[in-house]
């Protein structure tokens, strides 16, 4: 379970959030929204303290970390509740795809090397890449390369994943894969919160969609709610206007 | 004046006999400087209180002076400097039996600290700060990312640098001569003047400083390539 009280962070006096309540249950998937600029990423990496919010209580499992005074242990353990999927798959460019997804589960976890490399292979093969385990990231295409991320994040079997905009940086031909990988996670019932671009993929995955803008959440409800009953005007124009740039949307028969 | 080729041998043999010489004060000093490098640069990369200012003087100051001048300076102060505590608290330190090389050492290795500091700390940055991150996001601390993400990475795009630090050193420690350590440059002036044959015991001196070059260059390419194969992409 995760629960946000009060998060507010600022960059140079300028209030990116203004303050966000939120919770969510375990198992659920969540989706944020919202135009650029309006905190969504902000607000995910505020969950594990990439970005240390200036007030307000963050609570991941069970842990409970008041932001204010937040020491380097709180901020480590509520870390190691979480794991992360970046925009720029951010892998380890020293490291092969094997190595890349035991160092969180030998570092931090403390796992055995053997033990570390079994559970690796395993979730290797089960976002497909069981063929590359020893290739170095800068081998593998970008869809690849976001596949070795997830499993990342999946071995370490964390409370939450966060996904942050886990396929703007691919190649449309390449987003249809990872979706399909992120959607086949979500439904053994790993709790996710995902910021992205990709509506076919909030209206088909998630239990519950996220608007923010100018660093508040605008609007909050079931994808089936959100997209088809809006109540803020705010939140239709930006459905609107994004409906209205999609014309091309082979994305959604690849999810499907 | 003519010059006398064979003579180039003799002298190449005579010479090369202070080549050990030269090789510690190249290789100690650089492993020496490389820890205080790394510190130094971590300390300036995080702005630690206090110990920043104190590196930043030391950079400042060991890379804006020449290095002939801290070997004059610790040679000629240190045993100074130890005479006076040595005399008000009666260490019985007798500083003339010192071995010359020491103070050599000591002040190549500050040097080479400062030298390499710079040197790493580029590298660090250069890393980009996704990996960092990366790192945190699986449940690293800082001392654990910094170890096994960020400074293999750093150090391995820094060799053609290291490579660069490493011949600048083997020339410099030639200047060890001007405080009588007898070096490759030291060997070659004394047995010019011995046999006051300067022009060939200089061009025996130069191969062997030639030689080492090429052989640290080639050493150099092929660790390279060994450690910074995870960069070039393509199928293996």
């Amino acid at each position: 379970m995760i629960y946000l009280q009060g998060i507010k962070k600022s960059f140079n006096q300028l209030p990116v959030l203004k303050g966000i309540n939120l919770k969510i249950e375990k198992g659920e998937v969540v989706t944020i929204l919202g135009p650029s600029g309006s905190g969504k990423t902000t607000l995910l990496r505020c969950l594990n303290f990439l970005e240390k919010p200036n007030a307000g209580i963050v609570q991941i499992g069970n842990i409970i970390v008041d932001s204010e005074k937040a020491t380097k242990k709180e901020m480590l353990a509520i870390r190691k509740q979480s794991a992360m999927v970046f925009q720029h798959y951010n892998l380890f460019a020293h490291k092969t795809v094997v190595e890349n997804v035991m160092e969180g589960l030998i570092v931090a976890k403390k796992v055995k090397k053997k033990d570390a490399r079994h559970q690796s292979e395993r979730v290797l093969e089960k976002v497909g890449l069981s063929d590359k385990l020893h290739h170095y990231p800068s081998q593998l295409s970008g869809g690849q390369q976001q596949r070795v991320g997830i499993a990342r994040a999946l071995a370490l079997n964390p409370e939450v994943i966060l996904f942050d905009e886990p396929t703007s940086a691919l190649d449309p031909e390449l987003v249809g894969d990872v979706l399909s990988v992120i959607k086949s996670i979500a439904q053994e019932g790993i709790t996710m919160v995902v910021v992205t671009h990709e509506m076919s993929f909030a209206r088909e995955v998630s239990n519950r969609v996220l608007f923010m803008d100018e660093g508040v959440i605008v609007e909050e409800g079931t994808p089936l709610e959100i997209f088809h009953a809006a109540k803020e005007e705010r939140t239709r124009r930006f459905l609107q206007r994004i409906s209205g740039e999609s014309f091309f949307t082979p994305l959604k028969e690849q999810v499907n | 004046m003519t010059i006398d080729i064979p003579f180039i041998w003799i002298a190449f043999k005579e010479i090369i006999k202070a080549l050990p010489i030269t090789l510690i004060l190249t290789i100690v000093p650089l492993l020496a400087g490389f820890l205080i490098g790394i510190g130094v640069a971590l300390v300036r990369i995080y702005k630690m209180k206090f110990l920043y200012r104190i590196a930043n003087g030391y950079v400042s100051f060991f890379r804006g002076t020449p290095i002939i001048m801290h070997i004059m300076v610790i040679y000629f102060g240190f045993p100074l400097l130890l005479d006076q505590l040595s005399l008000r608290f009666d260490l019985g330190i007798q500083t003339n039996k010192i071995p010359i090389i020491l103070f050599v050492l000591i002040a190549l290795t500050l040097a080479a600290g400062s030298y390499l500091s710079e040197i790493i700390r580029s590298g660090i940055i250069s890393v980009s700060n996704g990996q960092m991150e990366a790192a945190y996001s699986v449940g690293m601390t800082k001392f654990q990312a910094m170890n096994r993400i960020i400074l293999p990475q750093a150090l391995a795009q820094s060799i053609p640098n290291f490579t660069n630090i490493f011949v600048g050193f083997l020339h410099t420690s030639s200047i060890a001569f001007l405080v009588s350590q007898k070096e490759v440059t030291g060997a070659a002036n004394i047995v010019a003047s011995v046999n006051l044959k300067f022009l060939e015991a200089f061009i025996a001196a130069g191969i062997i400083y030639w030689g080492i070059t090429i052989l640290v260059e080639g050493i150099s390419f092929l660790l390279e390539k060994k450690v910074t194969a995870y960069n070039r992409g393509g199928v293996s």
